[in-house]
């Protein structure tokens, strides 16, 4: 995974800097009041979404080369545990996650303060690295691209709009006078929240319109992600034993 | 492997003579399309609820609710029109600033293109309307929004020459709290609707009492009411050389 450190890679990085400031100088010329703050948060989102579709490609891609050019059969054969093939992948994560977010909250520093750049760069690269994981779970299991993005973006969006959706359900289950068949899709529903992030595992945009106490929002961001990540290198481990691999 | 092209003149004539048509096709469609468009007002729809927008918003929802009141400020201009606020269904406009309103309660964008953008009408109904959301949702955070009700004063005097709701509005104004931080002259605002002065004298004696009273940090808003200010006292002064008036 370390080719992610390529020209490509930075030429990329540099262009979504540049057009987040773009677009945010556009979004900053329309404000009447608040501008400051608005073109802030805009670009801190911009990034955030792009780069958490840079995570998931880059590292379901990686994975995939191991597959395809039979990585893990080599590995196999040295004196290597599974466990240490997820260790190093989970440590290569936390670098490109870390080489994503510290110029992504520079830029958002640049339009907001010190202090919530800051508050940016370590948020973004808790989301970052969740996602990084999920990805890896994703193409852990699935070993195809197109499958694993999917599953890692579905669930990325699932939590992200959780709200949403428990909003829909409800309202469904109010107009069906609670028909079986709304039940059943709340329930459904419900259940799978259990094994979804929260909202809180997120970086948190408000920040950039109002006080949201920072450094307790950052505590409660790294407790979920805690949990969130052991969960997900559990079931990554789970999986990655009991793949068999043809030597 | 690594793949290579073949060049384009390999490929079947037919095929390339389709493809450049089609292309031309295209590009004609859409512009049509684009001057079907251009003549026609699209009017606003009506809004979800405030807790659908919040869950649209993906944890952002204060960002949302400013993007959603950028995307209503932009709606008079369509395809690089500008299309008259009387083609505004005001009933709508005001559902939109009621849910942008409940969206974020700490944001002051919906009141402020309520009170500097939609009272632009010449119509008494409709001024009425915004009015009367400008003194609903004032009290919603009396700190935040002071400003849009004094400016809804003065309108309602000047515009609207109804000064018995100036009064009412600047009435409210006066009984607010002194939790309620707030230059004095906005809470003896009453006077100043009383005094002889026109509505271009007024509006630069409540600006310069705003930019002194330090009360405005926002620099956008600074720069704004320092453009005001120069233009009223440009048509103060242009109306006072002028003979006859």
């Amino acid at each position: 995974m370390l080719g992610i450190l390529s020209r490509r890679f930075i030429v990329l990085l540099l262009i979504l800097l540049l057009a987040a400031a773009l677009f945010g100088s556009y979004i900053g010329e329309l404000t009447l009041v608040n501008g400051h703050a608005i073109v802030a948060g805009f670009i801190a989102d911009f990034l955030r979404y792009c780069l958490a579709l840079l995570t998931l490609l880059i590292i379901a891609s990686s994975v995939a080369e191991d597959y395809e050019f039979r990585q893990f059969e080599r590995l196999l054969t040295m004196p290597l545990a599974r466990w240490q093939y997820i260790a190093a992948q989970t440590l290569l994560i936390a670098c490109l996650c870390a080489m994503m977010a510290v110029p992504a909250a520079l830029l958002v520093a640049l339009y907001s303060d010190a202090a919530t750049g800051l508050y940016w760069a370590a948020a973004l690269w808790m989301e970052l690295f969740l996602l990084g994981l999920l990805s890896l779970l994703a193409i852990l299991s699935l070993e195809k691209i197109p499958q694993a993005v999917f599953f890692a973006l579905a669930v990325y969006l699932f939590a992200k709009l959780s709200g949403l959706i428990t909003l829909i359900v409800a309202e469904s289950v109010k107009m069906s006078e609670g028909s079986v068949a709304s039940r059943t899709i709340e329930f459904t529903f419900n259940a799978i929240l259990f094994v979804i992030p929260g909202l809180d595992t997120f970086a948190d945009n408000n920040v950039f319109f109002v006080d949201i106490g920072v450094l307790h929002s950052l505590g409660v961001q790294l407790l979920s992600v805690i949990v969130y990540a052991t969960f997900l290198l559990t079931v990554c481990l789970v999986d990655f034993y009991r793949k068999e691999f043809n030597l | 492997m690594r793949r290579t092209e073949r060049p384009m003149r390999m490929l079947p004539r037919p095929l390339l003579v389709g493809f450049a048509l089609l292309f031309l096709l295209q590009a004609v469609n859409h512009q049509l399309g684009r001057e079907r468009s251009e003549a026609i007002y699209h009017p606003l729809t009506r809004p979800f609820s405030a807790e659908v927008y919040r869950g649209m918003a993906m944890g952002s929802f204060r960002l949302f609710g400013y993007l959603l009141s950028l995307r209503l400020q932009l709606h008079d201009n369509q395809a690089g029109q500008h299309f008259r606020y009387s083609l505004m269904n005001y009933d709508l406009l005001l559902d939109w600033l009621e849910t942008l309103s409940d969206i974020d309660t700490d944001s002051e964008y919906p009141m402020l293109l309520a009170s500097r953008i939609y009272t632009q009408t010449s119509n008494p109904e409709r001024l009425r309307k915004i009015l009367g959301f400008i003194e609903r949702r004032f009290d919603d955070n009396p700190q935040l929004h002071w400003r849009r009700l004094a400016e809804a004063s003065l309108i309602a005097k000047h515009k609207l020459h109804d000064l018995d709701l100036a009064l009412r509005f600047a009435d409210k104004l006066a009984k607010q709290p002194a939790s309620v931080k707030m230059p004095h002259w906005a809470r003896d605002f009453q006077f100043l609707l009383l005094a002889e002065l026109n509505e271009t004298e007024s509006a630069i004696a409540i600006i310069q009492a705003l930019l002194q009273s330090g009360s405005i940090k926002d620099p956008d808003e600074q720069r704004f009411l320092r453009g005001k200010l120069s233009d009223f006292q440009q048509k103060l002064f242009e109306s006072q050389r002028l003979p006859g008036k």
